[in-house]
């Protein structure tokens, strides 16, 4: 990659990136290279970039499209695991962030479907329903009822750990 | 909880700059982990594999002394070859850059229109492979032994081109077997590689599409 293109087009939304692969990992070497797959997408679709939108929304697509569908090899085996591949129960994560508050956001966010974690993300980021449903290609109606929802669900989770 | 989510989020994000990008290592060489480039990578292979292949099995059959098998197996395989050009071709549309809906629809389209594909190629290649494999065995001194010393245990006096009838009727069956479940065998060989992948594509549709309507 041209580190001109990566501090010139990557670095400054480096934000977005951090903020959308945390809340589709688990661990700090999982969240390196979700981040380096979504930084190496952006290198790759930067042609098909067409200035419809901004820049910025494109990177949310992208790296919300690479965590959708990233396939992670074991070290251990053979077999592919894939992003939602969580346990159960509440998952305990490193302490990425230096506020005990995101972090446990966070732990919270992870119970959460793949769907409603981007929804969810792009909600907190302050996109409007609209721009959500852009990014997501659903219907503007239904993403409110949705925030609602997950907005709930959220809470609960976060309250039953306090 | 005293705090909302909202503000849980701001207060933890009130300095982005504070947010440390991990290192990027020869990031240009890095092999992608997304599932569409493992698949146009395995495609990829797929076609190196088989020239590979066929020139191998050509020079092995060869030596057995059964070239025309080793040609037989090689002209089973070039439509593989195309094939899996004309899918890595499709590829080119898939832009990451789409809506996440339109992403995955796009992704599952060229999915299940490359696994068609590949399924209809199989239900020929599987049992002619089968079959010339048979011929071979057939025709071979080996197999002329062996045939013989069948016939043996087994006599009868229905002989169908110069072979018991019940061997017919086993390289019938099998070939049979293996035109009905070609595609069973190749999904489920499938299945294994990336079926927890494709269960989760088809739940993040379905989640999506809910949302959608």
């Amino acid at each position: 990659m041209g580190s001109d293109f990566y501090q010139l087009y990557i670095l400054p939304y480096a934000g977005i990136i951090i903020k959308i692969c945390r809340a589709y990992t688990n661990s700090q070497e999982d969240f390196e290279d979700y981040y380096q797959e979504v930084c190496l997408q952006i290198w790759r679709s930067k042609d098909n970039f067409n200035k419809e939108s901004e820049w910025s929304t494109w990177v949310y697509r992208i790296s919300l499209n690479v965590c959708l569908t990233y396939l992670k090899r074991r070290k251990s085996g053979d077999k592919e695991i894939v992003s939602n591949a969580l346990p159960e129960e509440a998952i305990d994560d490193s302490k990425a962030f230096i506020s005990d508050d995101i972090n446990e956001l966070y732990n919270a966010i992870k119970h959460l479907s793949e769907t409603d974690r981007a929804i969810i993300l792009l909600y907190l980021e302050e996109k409007t329903y609209e721009e959500i449903a852009e990014i997501i290609g659903s219907n503007t109606n239904n993403i409110g009822v949705r925030i609602k929802r997950i907005k709930d669900r959220l809470n609960k989770i976060i309250n039953l750990k306090d | 909880m005293t705090k909302s989510i909202e503000t849980m989020w701001k207060e933890g994000f009130v300095n982005e700059a504070h947010l440390t990008a991990p290192k990027i290592n020869d990031l240009y060489n890095r092999k992608s982990e997304n599932i569409v480039d493992k698949l146009k990578s395995m495609f990829d292979m797929n076609i190196k594999a088989i020239m590979v292949g066929c020139v191998i099995m050509f020079v092995m059959m060869s030596l057995i002394g059964a070239p025309f098998l080793g040609l037989y197996i090689c002209f089973l395989l070039l439509p593989l070859i195309i094939i899996a050009k004309k899918e890595l071709n499709k590829t080119v549309n898939l832009s990451k850059g789409q809506s996440s809906y339109d992403y995955l629809m796009s992704f599952n389209t060229w999915l299940k229109s490359s696994i068609d594909t590949y399924s209809g190629y199989y239900k020929i290649f599987y049992p002619l492979f089968f079959l010339g494999m048979a011929v071979q065995a057939v025709v071979s001194k080996a197999g002329g032994k062996l045939i013989a010393l069948l016939v043996e245990k087994i006599p009868t006096d229905i002989i169908l081109f110069g072979l018991p009838y019940y061997l017919i009727v086993a390289i019938t069956l099998v070939t049979l077997f293996f035109a009905r479940y070609a595609e069973a065998i190749y999904h489920w060989d499938l299945s294994i590689v990336y079926g927890r992948q494709f269960k989760k594509l088809e739940e993040l549709i379905a989640d999506m599409e809910e949302l959608r309507r």
